[in-house]
């Protein structure tokens, strides 16, 4: 298979611009900056590219700053589904491309309707999950893109185990994914304060359900003690049999000391009453959680084989 | 296959930016149309009638909690006002008496007659980065002025939850959009989006009994003859009511008192 590393660098390039584009977006949200930019696709009446920098204040900065974050993100996303179309051999990486631009269009959309409509929590939610769907698939992009990958991972034999690590690799994800999901609704339902102690929950372990924000707010918990266990479970596992191939230990130790980071941001996030920055990282990281387990639920699927037969590679 | 992908993504495009430039309900101004009032039918009332006045002070009881502190330094024009207006405006105590309270009439007004919609217009201005006035009522379907004094830029966000919300943005000093609303509502919070600490409330009501409470917490209603529940309702310190009854060209006193123990519902 040809190596285009020009290809994948500039995949990785738009996985990282993303990120930022998440923290932008979650600033947004954080500095309650949605709607000081009033009219969509324009700002003020202006054309985006051209609206007067001098104009860039309260939260019009952080509003407009994500508009055009966004556009860029958009543009290295045309540039690279066109580059992919072009260069790559795998008709699915290049359909996987056109999926990614499909995505950043509709992401475009709904952050426009989000605007149009008053931050409709169904819509502003939509455009949060979608910007984790994109990140994922333009991971996958750099991923598949990548010289390991095309040369063909180094493959290690599947150790005898009621859940394969592919599955469980996968199943975190997933777990990781629904989590931030939870997190995207609590945000958007203004709930992320409904209980507003930490470690307890109203004065308790479980707390009187007396709102649907209170329901909200606490699944978000509950999903945190899930993603905690799978992403525990995961990294003591690679730990225990997978320890010396550094493509799944060191994804896996990251995944963790991302989870430690993560937990303590939701808990100044609740002791700051969301101060900006900390409700803002939280948001980051949770979406780097999710990048680095599907970064590992991919190299799973990739090196750890089941049949003998199949096996070529270091053990 | 490619060509009908590129096709679908290009009309998704095409879609959304149509969607987008569209005003939908609303009129030229950006603003979104009175539609149907609220304002009972009947003949209309005369208000030579009201004759009598019921007026008083609203008290504030010990010492005001201090506001909020304003941090303008998010736009450099505001912040060449923001020696004037270091707080908000929350609570305005003088002379013991708390200013922009609503006061007004919960029930008890004549059955069975409309009241005219005065033609005058209300005006709400963005003046150095405040809202001016920070309280005011009106009558459902009363022309409003927003007006932008400032050399910045504001938006107009209505909170309003019985009446079409809407947004819309003044970029330029001097702009004015004209609004009504048609149903009553008490709050109806304003705010602008740009400069978190600019808010102002509006009161929309179906009759024309009601007023905001000025210097020293004094005002003053005109009512026709009858039994009435008052309200008077504040941003912070919510709602107390009393009862008064007035005869023709009546003059009657009504006080309320307000302390820093009370509390506006959530």
């Amino acid at each position: 298979m040809r190596q285009n590393i020009a290809l994948h660098r500039f995949a990785l390039f738009t996985a990282c611009c993303t990120a930022v584009l998440i923290f932008v977006g979650g600033l947004v949200t954080s500095t309650e900056s949605g709607l000081s930019v009033p009219d969509w696709p324009t700002s003020y009446g202006w054309n985006m590219f051209t609206f007067p920098y001098s104009n860039w204040v309260g939260g019009i900065f952080y509003e407009h700053g994500h508009r055009l974050i966004a556009s860029f993100v958009g543009f290295l996303t045309v540039v690279l589904t066109v580059w992919m179309w072009l260069k790559e051999e795998r008709r699915w990486v290049r359909w996987l491309s056109t999926a990614a631009l499909g995505a950043v269009i509709l992401q475009g959309v709904l952050g426009g309707l989000t605007v149009i409509f008053l931050l409709p929590a169904w819509i502003s939610t939509l455009h949060a999950c979608l910007a984790q769907t994109f990140f994922c698939t333009v991971i996958s992009l750099a991923f598949f893109t990548s010289p390991g990958w095309k040369r063909g991972l180094p493959l290690v034999k599947s150790h005898a185990e009621s859940i394969p690590l592919q599955t469980l690799c996968a199943l975190t994800t997933a777990a990781v994914y629904l989590q931030l999901i939870l997190g995207a609704v609590m945000r958007h339902s203004d709930a992320g304060l409904a209980i507003p102690d930490f470690p307890l929950a109203l004065g308790h372990i479980i707390p009187p359900f007396t709102s649907n924000k209170v329901i909200i707010h606490f699944a978000h918990r509950v999903g945190a003690v899930i993603v905690t266990t799978m992403i525990v479970w995961t990294f003591y596992r690679i730990r225990r049999s997978y320890s010396d191939h550094l493509l799944l230990f060191r994804p896996a130790l990251t995944m963790l000391v991302l989870l430690t980071l993560q937990v303590a941001l939701g808990a100044i996030t609740v002791w700051t009453a969301k101060s900006i920055y900390p409700t803002t990282a939280h948001v980051l990281t949770g979406a780097l959680v999710l990048g680095t387990s599907l970064l590992l639920t991919l190299r799973a699927y990739g090196m750890v084989v089941h049949r003998t037969a199949d096996f070529r590679g270091a053990a | 296959m490619y060509k009908r992908t590129l096709m679908i993504c290009v009309l998704l495009l095409a879609a959304s930016l149509v969607a987008a430039c569209s005003k939908g309900e609303t009129d030229e101004t950006g603003l979104p149309p009175a539609g149907g009032g609220g304002t009972a039918s009947g003949p209309t009332f005369d208000m030579s009638k009201a004759t009598a006045t019921v007026s008083g002070k609203i008290s504030f009881e010990g010492t005001p909690p201090p506001n909020e502190k304003v941090q303008m330094s998010s736009d450099p024009y505001c912040q060449q006002k923001a020696a004037d207006y270091p707080t908000l405006e929350t609570v305005k105590v003088s002379d013991g008496g708390l200013e922009n309270v609503i006061v007004f009439v919960s029930s008890g007004m004549p059955t069975g007659v409309s009241y005219a919609t005065p033609t005058t217009p209300v005006e709400i201005d963005q003046h150095n980065c405040h809202y001016v006035p920070h309280v005011f009522t009106l009558m459902t379907n009363q022309p409003v002025k927003i007006k932008n004094s400032d050399m910045t830029l504001h938006n107009i966000h209505a909170w309003a939850e019985k009446n079409p919300q809407f947004n819309v943005g003044q970029p330029v000093a001097g702009m004015v959009n004209d609004t009504k609303f048609a149903k009553p509502e008490l709050p109806l919070p304003i705010k602008c989006d740009v400069h978190k600490w600019m808010g102002a409330f509006v009161g929309v009501f179906d009759h024309p009994f009601h007023t905001v409470s000025k210097m020293a917490g004094t005002f003053e209603l005109k009512l026709p003859p009858g039994k009435y529940e008052v309200t008077a309702w504040h941003e912070k310190f919510g709602q107390k009511t009393m009862m008064v009854e007035v005869a023709d060209s009546d003059k009657k006193e009504v006080n309320f008192s307000f302390n820093a123990n009370d509390k506006a519902a959530d």
